[in-house]
């Protein structure tokens, strides 16, 4: 019996920047509804893989898979269509709009109007738009009843902890099949991080098909994963299980905390 | 806020805004186009400056304004054509304020047509006269060398045009801000010198003679005549760049408030997230352009068939740079401010002739003022509202 093929596989993922190596040679595979952590110093080329993921670079070498179709080298827009959604180490929200059309547009691969029938079926296109606003307020309301409640306040203006929730929302517009998370509690304090665990262990318990892949730095919240934790270091991938054994492996250890404090 | 408000019927008082406010602006206007002494287009010009001071100070006042327009819609519309129908009847026979007001509306079309880009998208056009001026040629040399009817030239002009928009998208696509803004101008500074240089284009010279269009057996040549009363001929431009300045108007709303809105929005505001949102960055940008071109050219063809005569010295690059300061003094992504902007920077300049020599100083000076004033530009951009919510 051949094992179904896993909803994302990497295959020697590698990103050359001229003479730096930024990822090299990385595998990784992801079933669906499953959670995977990526850790790892900084500059250790983690956001680089994110990147490569979701389109934003065309690797150098390797391959990228989702459900068995090879999206490698696809334009971003189209690795999103496909169902990738992402969110940014520093939140890259639609400052000037308000929250709920920041989550209208992350259905922009869920809707269909075109600039024809915009102009000339507006009865259809507003029809289509009224939809999407009331799919994002359920979703808002999901995610954050706070949220919801200044639905029509500009992104802009809100506070760190609600721009991450509303990234998230976005993210969860699409109707991904996967979402990878860049850092989400960069920037936050304890308080907003176990806020913010609580909030993705809710969304994952309410779509538990989804799979995820959330590049932290918080121990904290790492452990508070479920599933596997990869370690990459120097663009190259040096561990990989769950969290338990992986903080124990010297490796990992002389990684995060640097060679001397290890042998000390 | 307004936004948020919940749809309810109009009230009286809403009525009463709206209705005041729309006879206020037409009275406004028509005082500033018909004044002759300075005096009163300066006392004009610092009461236009109060209020936008005391809108600038008191957000609330703004905002029951619109709420009263967003709840009377069919007042307001009834009531704002019905007084733009009959604007032309109320110059006095002032065929120059007529002129005027024609240039206006066919820069407000420009204007609307440029904030597709800079607006919506932030797409730094320059190139917008050069568009105009694609349509202006392209429908006189229709007009001229085979004789094509007015009416059968519009849809053709904007075609061409169109056509050049997508080819100026397409280099522009690998640049960005500054060095996009260079592209544009460069290709406005071309098809100035071809338009220049080409025998078939009339050269430096230009065309002349382009014939007035007609409408059943009626020629824009000639003066209308309603029950007795007598308006100039430039009242035939007024209502035909009226209807076009009510076409963009559609548009720009109809596109506004649908996807393709959000997703120009969405690039605006950072192109590396609406790419990750599924958006396609180059079609929607080419898009901009097309859209852009394809008003424009609308707008040239009836300048060419107005003033009957075109030149290269018509479509500068002076000319898209004076777009550009309509729609940000205006207000970006404001279809109301737009045309306000357009307006505004039309009739200053000649407004001002009085100030001879030092009028382009004048026009300078009141601009910077009102943008200090409004410094999001006189009616800047407003949060959508969703009518279900």
């Amino acid at each position: 019996m051949a094992a179904p093929s896993p909803l994302l596989e990497t295959r020697g993922l590698t990103m050359r920047f001229g003479g730096l190596v930024a990822v090299r040679g990385i595998d990784l595979a992801l079933g669906s509804g499953e959670v995977l952590a990526v850790i790892g110093p900084n500059g250790a080329g983690k956001s680089t893989l994110f990147n490569l993921v979701s389109g934003l670079y065309r690797p150098s070498a390797g391959t990228v898979h989702l459900a068995g179709e090879d999206i490698t080298g696809l334009p971003a827009h189209r690795i999103a269509a496909r169902g990738i959604a992402r969110t940014f180490q520093t939140s890259r929200l639609f400052g000037d709009l308000t929250v709920i059309d920041n989550v209208i547009i992350g259905m922009h691969a869920r809707t269909r109007t075109g600039v024809l029938d915009a102009l000339f079926r507006p009865r259809r296109a507003r029809a289509e738009l009224a939809a999407a606003a009331e799919r994002a307020e359920a979703l808002l309301g999901l995610v954050s009843p706070d949220l919801l409640a200044r639905r029509h306040t500009l992104a802009g203006t809100l506070p760190q902890a609600d721009r991450r929730r509303l990234e998230l929302a976005r993210a969860l517009a699409s109707g991904p099949r996967l979402i990878m998370l860049d850092e989400p509690s960069s920037g936050m304090d304890d308080r907003d991080t176990d806020a913010l665990v609580e909030d993705i262990a809710m969304t994952m318990a309410e779509r538990p098909g989804l799979s995820y892949i959330i590049i932290e730095h918080d121990m904290r919240l790492v452990a508070a994963l479920p599933g596997q934790v990869v370690v990459i270091d120097y663009g190259e991938k040096i561990a990989e299980g769950p969290f338990a054994e992986i903080r124990r492996l010297p490796r990992v250890q002389e990684a995060y905390l640097g060679h001397k404090a290890t042998h000390a | 806020m307004a936004a948020a408000a919940p749809a309810r019927a109009a009230t009286l008082a809403d009525r009463a805004i709206v209705a005041a406010g729309e006879a206020g602006g037409a009275l406004i206007l028509g005082l500033f186009l018909l004044a002759e002494d300075w005096r009163l287009i300066t006392a004009v010009l610092v009461l236009c400056g109060a209020g936008f001071a005391l809108l600038e100070l008191r957000p609330a006042i703004e905002e029951r304004i619109v709420a009263a327009f967003r709840r009377a819609p069919a007042t307001a519309l009834v009531l704002g054509a019905a007084i733009v129908l009959a604007y032309p009847f109320g110059m006095q026979g002032n065929s120059y304020a007529l002129h005027l007001l024609v240039i206006a509306l066919l820069y407000a079309v420009l204007a609307l047509a440029l904030n597709f880009q800079l607006g919506s998208a932030n797409i730094p056009n320059f190139a917008t006269g050069a568009s105009y001026g694609i349509g202006a040629y392209a429908s006189a040399l229709l007009a001229l060398e085979f004789g094509v009817s007015f009416w059968l030239t519009l849809p053709v002009a904007a075609a061409v045009a169109t056509v050049f928009g997508f080819l100026l998208g397409f280099p522009s696509m690998r640049t960005r801000d500054t060095y996009l803004a260079l592209v544009t101008i460069a290709f406005g500074i071309v098809v100035h010198q071809l338009l220049n240089n080409f025998d078939w284009t009339g050269g430096p010279n230009g065309l002349v003679g382009i014939p007035a269009p007609s409408i059943l057996g009626h020629s824009f040549a000639r003066p209308i005549v309603i029950l007795g009363q007598r308006v100039p001929a430039q009242a035939n431009f007024y209502y035909l760049a009226l209807a076009l300045v009510a076409l963009a108007i559609l548009a720009a709303r109809r596109l506004h408030n649908s996807r393709v809105g959000l997703a120009w929005n969405a690039l605006r505001g950072d192109e590396l997230a609406a790419r990750c949102q599924g958006i396609d960055v180059v079609w929607y940008k080419m898009l901009a352009f097309a859209v852009d071109a394809f008003l424009a050219a609308f707008a040239g063809s009836v300048y060419a068939a107005y003033v009957s005569y075109i030149s290269p010295d018509n479509f500068t690059f002076l000319v898209s740079v004076t777009i550009m300061t309509m729609v940000i003094v205006g207000g970006m992504d404001n279809s109301f401010g737009v045309i306000v902007g357009a307006f505004l920077l039309t009739l200053l300049p000649e407004k001002l002739r009085i100030f001879s020599d030092y009028r382009l100083l004048f026009v300078g000076v009141v601009v910077i003022l009102f943008l200090v004033l409004r410094p999001q530009g006189l009616f800047p951009q407003r949060p959508r509202s969703y009518g279900a919510s």
